[in-house]
């Protein structure tokens, strides 16, 4: 022990680490009444830090060769020790990762946390949302399965429907007129490369932002439960009297961390195949359509809009709209009330887009 | 003429925008890699069309046999795909059906032939066609020997026999399958263990042509014996898979159990 506080000490002196603790960690304090909610962000880091691990893991024995990019996964599913464990976490853990992240959305949207001054936080959030489901859907391409193949076939087909540049874009993507060879290279490399790197700086981003403008007060268990922020100068929100966020919030972000690894790992060990149809486990196979190929369940919803109308390209725009409106979510609501039962428009349209987008997503998988 | 001159240019770019909405609309997702045969046979009616329809779901298109491979000729070239420098063979005789099939079914042929509908060719027997069907060829099960079938030629009696003898192989055949087939949708590799039941299958299946019922007992007998083998490798796959889920319980354990931890420890914070 003694040898320890010797070696703080030693450490201290040197960067003035004790400084940076009471800053950063027990000086850092927290609002009062700050809810579970609010542990999703970390949460979700554990989330990132598995993908990528268990991602370069798989990476030692992955081929991005169309001829042998199949058999390498099922190489490492049987051969490899371990490996159907890290392939298994990694296929989950993306799908999860969607999952969470829309929950740490909801509760930001719930709570009005994208409220001024964090605009930054939503934009950088829904950004990140974007490029996760980016990365999912580049390295559902990865195994080079008759699923992957035929879902990355319609996914990229559906850009054909943008006047003009679709063709262009469709045949940027795949590398040639199909998915081929080609098309393989260019999502390997925007899979492993070009989107992590873009999350990562997003993140840096988004906790750059977070740390600047400092935690939201949930609007649960006050009198007072408007925004209070006013746009004349740079404020941090602090909270005097409020909870450390070392150890005490530490503690409740490693409650949640724990609790979604034991979902987590439930699911790994006894449900893996909820997120594999049957076409997910054959070689691909371009002569051969499976009768009914569905992308994954985030996009379900996408899927079936595209199906509603008689036109992609206006299937396509109503997304667009849809997506735009989301993204400037905090520059249209100017209200300052936070609290959701005290807003009942916002409240009614919050949970009728969320009904909605379920509906589409129930419908899409069963048309 | 300047006025002249704008009306044409708006004209060209209505035009051209005209046939922009016109190739989105018409965008109906074919696939060009899809096989000349099918794309334009299944659009035809009647008898040019039926056999597409009969086609999918067959045994031959859940393998990816599609038509050329029997019939020949050129699937990627719409022009000259039937034409005879290309390869094309168009639809056998009656007579000359085993010959057709047995361009692949190499050993079936050889049983066809021997067995006493294959020496009846020649006057009448039944070819491959009249007991699987063509075009629509399902997966050879016991299920082809039937009353309704068999009896359209001749009495059931001793078919009833034969298909009495195979019954318990044939069972078991279907069950190694079916469980192969469930460890195949799991990202198993089945391969060594598809190939020696699809080898197996074959030799049980060519005494199908069979009539000697002795013959056919003995023979099931050494089958089942290769059958056990497969067998036993699944039934180290389930231990394997069983195994994997204690290791999850305990993990699942572990997590819930430092989740727990961290509550206490919280609370003790408060």
């Amino acid at each position: 022990m003694d040898l320890l506080k010797r070696l703080y000490k030693w450490v201290d002196v040197r960067i003035g680490a004790d400084e940076v603790v009471k800053k950063e960690l027990t000086g850092y304090l927290l609002p009062r009444n700050i809810n579970v909610w609010y542990s999703m962000g970390s949460v979700l880091l554990v989330i990132f830090s598995l993908q990528v691990i268990s991602g370069m893991l798989l990476l030692i024995y992955y081929v991005p060769d169309a001829d042998k990019a199949f058999k390498s996964v099922s190489y490492i599913m049987n051969n490899v020790p371990y490996g159907w464990l890290f392939r298994l976490i990694h296929a989950v853990g993306s799908n999860m990762m969607v999952l969470v992240l829309l929950l740490h959305m909801l509760s930001v949207l719930f709570m009005g946390s994208y409220k001024s001054p964090r605009e930054f936080n939503w934009l950088t959030g829904f950004i990140l949302l974007t490029l996760v489901q980016g990365i999912s859907l580049t390295g559902y391409l990865l195994p080079w399965s008759q699923l992957s193949f035929w879902a990355t076939t319609v996914a990229t087909n559906s850009a054909n429907a943008i006047p003009v540049a679709g063709p262009y874009l469709v045949e940027f993507l795949r590398g040639g007129k199909l998915v081929g060879p080609p098309t393989i290279g260019r999502f390997f490399a925007l899979h492993v490369a070009v989107i992590p790197a873009g999350i990562a700086a997003l993140i840096a981003a988004h906790l750059f932002v977070l740390k600047r403008t400092g935690v939201s007060t949930p609007p649960f268990g006050r009198g007072d439960t408007t925004n209070q922020w006013k746009a004349d100068s740079y404020r941090y929100e602090d909270h005097p009297g409020g909870i450390p966020f070392f150890p005490n919030y530490a503690l409740e972000d490693l409650r949640s961390v724990f609790i979604y690894l034991a979902i987590f790992l439930a699911v790994v060990f006894y449900y893996p195949y909820l997120f594999f149809p049957k076409d997910a486990f054959l070689p691909a196979n371009s002569l051969v359509t499976p009768a009914h190929i569905k992308p994954e369940w985030y996009f379900l919803a996408n899927y079936q809009t595209l199906k509603l109308f008689p036109n992609e390209l206006i299937g396509l725009s109503v997304q667009a709209v849809a997506m735009t409106f989301l993204a400037l979510l905090p520059f249209i609501d100017r209200g300052r009330e936070r609290h959701p039962l005290k807003r009942p428009l916002f409240l009614a349209c919050a949970i009728g887009g969320l009904l909605l987008w379920i509906g589409l997503s129930i419908w899409g998988h069963y048309s | 003429m300047r006025y002249r001159e704008k009306a044409k240019l708006k004209l060209s770019i209505l035009t051209v925008l005209a046939v922009l909405v016109a190739m989105t609309m018409s965008n109906t997702g074919a696939h060009a890699d899809e096989i000349v045969c099918i794309s334009c046979h299944g659009a035809m009616p009647g008898k040019y069309g039926e056999p597409v329809k009969l086609w999918r779901g067959s045994i031959h298109e859940e393998n990816g046999i599609a038509c050329n491979a029997c019939h020949g000729g050129d699937p990627r070239d719409a022009a000259n795909a039937m034409k005879k420098e290309r390869g094309f063979l168009g639809a056998p005789t009656y007579n000359e059906v085993p010959g057709f099939c047995g361009r692949c079914h190499v050993g079936v042929l050889k049983d066809y032939l021997a067995s006493r509908h294959g020496r009846a060719l020649a006057t009448g027997g039944p070819n491959c066609v009249v007991c699987h069907g063509n075009h629509h060829v399902v997966k050879a099960s016991l299920e082809l020997i039937n009353e309704k079938s068999c009896s359209r030629c001749h009495s059931y009696d001793r078919a009833k026999l034969i298909k009495g003898a195979m019954q318990e192989t044939e069972g078991i055949i279907v069950a190694l399958d079916s469980r192969i087939e469930g460890y195949k949708q799991q990202g198993t590799d089945t391969d060594r263990l598809e190939k020696e039941l699809f080898s197996l299958r074959n030799r049980f299946h060519s005494l199908f042509h069979n009539v000697d019922v002795t013959k056919v007992t003995a023979e099931s007998a050494t089958i089942q014996a290769e059958l056990k083998k497969l067998a036993t490798a699944l039934n180290g796959l389930d231990e394997q898979r069983q195994r994997r889920k204690v290791g999850g319980a305990v993990a699942v354990a572990i997590a819930l159990a430092a989740a727990l931890l961290a509550h206490l420890m919280r609370k003790t914070y408060e």
